[in-house]
């Protein structure tokens, strides 16, 4: 019972600390997301761009500012910004129908190809990364209560051990769903935000040149090099780029 | 010789560090160019080697008239008298532009232990047979030429590529692109078709010209200038020339008469200055199109019902952007509900098909509205409206005024609808709720992970518990074990109780109920079965103390029970000192292993 009493408060102190952080540095969000609405609607491109991206630098993570900042940028014309927001918001919604739709057209006015997918990444990218974690996390809450229940209530022990092992497929399954995009800190993406970059086959000046890569592409880093270049994946093919070529897409 | 062994012993580490001593003093690195001499036509291998030490590739500095490229690093491990020599060979491609003499480097090369600054020479020389030749792109070159050097946005235009062979020269394989084209803005990469070969004569000089043309659209204006960097395959003749390997990709194989050599062209470049579509007299029913198209409606069937459907099949045909265009909208009317327009697979490439259901919602309509199609004419610079219509048609009022469902069958055609994108998606509205980013997750705070432990600690108390549960209701011993202290303790309130009551009987009758309930359960006997011998029987041999006290207490509880002794009248203080002496036995007794 006091363990229980315990429980309760750690969780609601954690959760009314979270709440209060969250609060602070908001009151001013709506104003200026209206703000920056309005001047993209106006034509006004820098000022919508200008008010955006002074939402993100203090420390607004909403997928809609992303995507509207996405939006402005492929309006202004810079493209590899556009991509890299319009990335930035897929990683939060990747199931976002608008997200989606804006992020291919971006890629296709940029020449670029979308990043190469397996099935299992296909089938992770259905959920978001924290949408994984919390299934994962509720899969292994239900599953100890009933196991929990099971040990507590002789005559349903066997119906509730069995019951447990659907959160525990459900766990398993999560964790699995999770692990590609777990990988995402490994071996980040990037766009690429200037032109002119080519892949080579190695990681020195004047090596053979293997591939282009177009401006507002997104690649995969593979390895990095003590002297400023990182091999790179884009469209299935491994090359080496010079590191001020890209922009890092996971903040 | 028992001590010159031992001796060695010692030697042996000295006499081995020594030797990596000499190994380390060893290193050293090399740079070799082979060959030294080589044609205009012909290509050198620059060598770093790194004798028994390691190092990165250098970067080479850019000369003119040189194309240097990293090749790859490979390593060699010779043993020659006993001696083992290793090497790290990091290679380079050079290919010669034009002739003369050449000097690369100095190149600093780092190795563990130093860094040395190396150079190589590389004399490049005509090529046999054509004596007037200074550079590669005196005898391959490419030119490019555009239709249309002032198209508008979307506005398809052509680029001509030509590529110049100087007779004699043969070229293999096929021909890639490298580059040169923009980018960004261009919708889609140029598809190139050949569509000739011919012979021109420039300067006097005979050239094979090897034809190719790709159509090119453009997404946004501004200046686009290409320049393709392409790259073909020269056949060269590999008798003059020695042979870097069986599996040099580069030179060809080892058993040929003939190789080829990867060039790339050099070429012009080509500005085509894209024009935006002009905004003004832009009429409303403008949905994308350039160039020159024809519209044609069909609207069938023309006598329905109130409620059914009428199709309305538009066909857009000509030269233009055709895959650019969004379909016409026919005017909004009360009487006239509009289903969304859909495109529709064409079998030619030169036309494009949409199809729209509308539905008569009364037998008051009497015709579909007219449909304009406008699109901007990019060879006369201005707009172009074309309206069919209106259709009549006849409406019959609906047989039932009931309710009436009406559905839209799905046709092949529909089936195969395809998605229309020709603009983003619009902005997002505000969010409900404003999330910040403090850093770390929630989800990765240590507070959150730790906090992830107490259900498996909760689980494992509960574990515990139960399986104690299921050990007591099996073993009835450990369970009397179990629960002998808790029965005394209330034993001993009752003691307490009598004490405070001077309640003597009722004392000695709680004391003996403590003492024989506790012995009971402690030595799972039953009730009649606990007596003093038989408690003294289980106690340890060293514990004469406590069994002096248990004779002492037993006995005297027993005479005061069954009034045996002679009768007396105890003090509070003396009860409760007996009531100290059984908690202390009885404590010492719980320590005990009984």
């Amino acid at each position: 019972m006091k363990t229980g009493i315990a429980i309760t408060a750690v969780f609601v102190l954690l959760s009314t600390g979270v709440a209060s952080a969250a609060a602070e540095g908001t009151a001013d969000f709506p104003q200026q997301f209206i703000k920056a609405q309005e001047a993209y609607d106006a034509g006004n491109l820098t000022g919508s761009l200008s008010i955006y991206g002074s939402m993100i630098s203090n420390g607004c993570h909403n997928v809609e500012v992303y995507y509207n900042l996405a939006n402005a940028c492929f309006k202004n014309g810079d493209l590899p910004e556009a991509v890299l927001n319009y990335r930035r918001a897929w990683y939060q919604q990747p199931r976002d129908p608008d997200i989606n739709a804006n992020l291919r057209f971006a890629l296709n006015a940029a020449g670029a190809v979308p990043p190469v997918t397996n099935l299992f990444e296909r089938a992770s990218a259905v959920r978001s990364m924290k949408e994984w974690i919390e299934a994962a996390i509720a899969a292994y809450l239900i599953g100890i209560l009933s196991v929990i229940l099971a040990l507590l209530i002789r005559p349903a022990k066997s119906v509730l051990l069995k019951t447990s092992l659907i959160p525990g497929a459900a766990m398993l399954i999560s964790l699995g769903c999770l692990w590609p995009w777990m990988q995402l800190e490994t071996y980040p993406e990037f766009v690429v935000v200037r032109s002119g970059a080519t892949a080579l086959f190695g990681p020195v000046e004047g090596s053979t040149a293997h591939y282009k890569i177009p401006p507002g592409a997104i690649v995969r880093q593979r390895d990095i090099d003590s002297k400023g270049w990182m091999e790179i994946e884009y469209d299935g093919k491994t090359g080496w780029i010079k590191r001020d070529l890209i922009s890092r897409v996971s903040p | 010789m028992k001590f010159e062994i031992r001796n060695l012993k010692f030697l042996t580490p000295i006499i081995g560090s020594l030797f990596l001593a000499a190994s380390a003093f060893a290193a050293d690195v090399q740079l070799k160019m082979e060959p030294q001499l080589i044609s205009l036509m012909d290509r050198a291998v620059l060598k770093i080697e790194f004798i028994d030490t390691n190092g990165d590739a250098p970067a080479i500095p850019d000369i003119d008239g040189l194309d240097i490229r990293y090749q790859g690093k490979s390593s060699q491990t010779q043993m020659i008298n006993w001696k083992t020599t290793s090497k790290v060979i990091h290679s380079y491609i050079v290919t010669p532009a034009k002739t003369g003499d050449f000097t690369i480097g100095p190149i600093e090369c780092k190795y563990k232990g130093g860094k040395k600054e190396l150079t190589a020479q590389l004399r490049v020389i005509k090529p046999d047979g054509d004596k007037e030749a200074q550079t590669i792109s005196d005898m391959l070159f490419s030119r490019i030429r555009t239709d249309k050097e002032k198209p508008f946005v979307h506005e398809p235009f052509t680029l001509f590529l030509s590529i110049y062979a100087k007779e004699g020269l043969q070229l293999a394989g096929n021909i890639s692109f490298r580059g040169g084209i923009p980018e960004t803005g261009i919708d889609g990469e140029p598809e190139w078709k050949m569509t000739g070969q011919s012979r021109e004569v420039i300067n006097g000089t005979i050239y094979n010209v090897h034809r190719l043309q790709g159509r090119v659209e453009t997404l946004t204006a501004g200046t686009f200038s290409f320049s393709p960097s392409i790259q073909v395959n020269v056949v060269v003749p590999r008798e003059k020339r020695r042979s870097h390997g069986f599996d040099d990709a580069f030179f060809g194989d080892f058993f040929g008469r003939q190789e080829t050599r990867p060039v790339v062209l050099s070429c012009n470049t080509q500005e085509v200055d894209v024009q935006p579509i002009p905004l003004e007299r832009r009429p409303p029913s403008y949905t994308g199109g350039i160039g020159k198209f024809e519209f044609e409606v069909e609207v069938s069937p023309t006598e329905v019902k109130a409620g059914e459907p009428v199709t309305v099949k538009m066909r857009i045909s000509g030269e233009g952007n055709l895959a650019q265009i969004t379909a016409p909208s026919i005017q909004e009317n009360p009487d006239i509900k509009l289903y969304e327009v859909r495109s529709v697979p064409s079998e030619s490439n030169r036309e494009i098909r949409f199809e729209q259901v509308v539905i008569p919602r009364s037998d008051n309509v009497k015709e579909i509205p007219a449909i304009s199609f406008s699109y901007f004419n990019a060879l006369t610079a201005d707009y172009r409206t074309i309206t069919k219509g209106p259709f009549p048609v006849t409406v019959t009022a609906a047989e039932s005024q009931g309710a009436q469902v009406i559905a839209v069958i799905p046709t092949d055609a529909e089936n195969k609808t395809k998605i229309l994108g020709r603009d983003i998606v619009y902005l997002k509205s505000m969010p409900k709720r404003w999330i910040t980013a403090n850093g770390t997750a929630w989800y990765f705070s240590k507070r959150f992970l730790a906090l992830l432990v107490l259900p498996i600690l909760l689980l494992a108390v509960v574990f515990m518990a139960t399986l104690k549960r299921d050990a007591l209701e099996v073993d009835v011993a450990r369970a009397r074990r179990h629960k002998a202290p808790k029965a005394a303790r209330k034993n001993i309130q009752q003691v307490e109780h009598a004490i405070r009551k001077k309640d003597e009987p009722a004392f000695y009758e709680a004391l003996w109920k403590t003492l024989t309930e506790y012995f009971g359960n402690r030595l799972n006997l039953a009730a009649g079965e606990v007596s003093l011998s038989a408690v003294l029987s289980r106690l340890p041999g060293e514990t004469k103390q406590e069994a002096e006290t248990l004779t002492m207490l037993f006995d005297r509880i027993e005479q005061m029970r069954y009034g045996v002794g002679e009768p007396a009248d105890h003090s509070k203080q003396e009860m409760k000192e007996m009531l100290a002496q059984t908690t202390r036995i009885l404590k010492r007794c719980e320590r005990m292993k009984l």
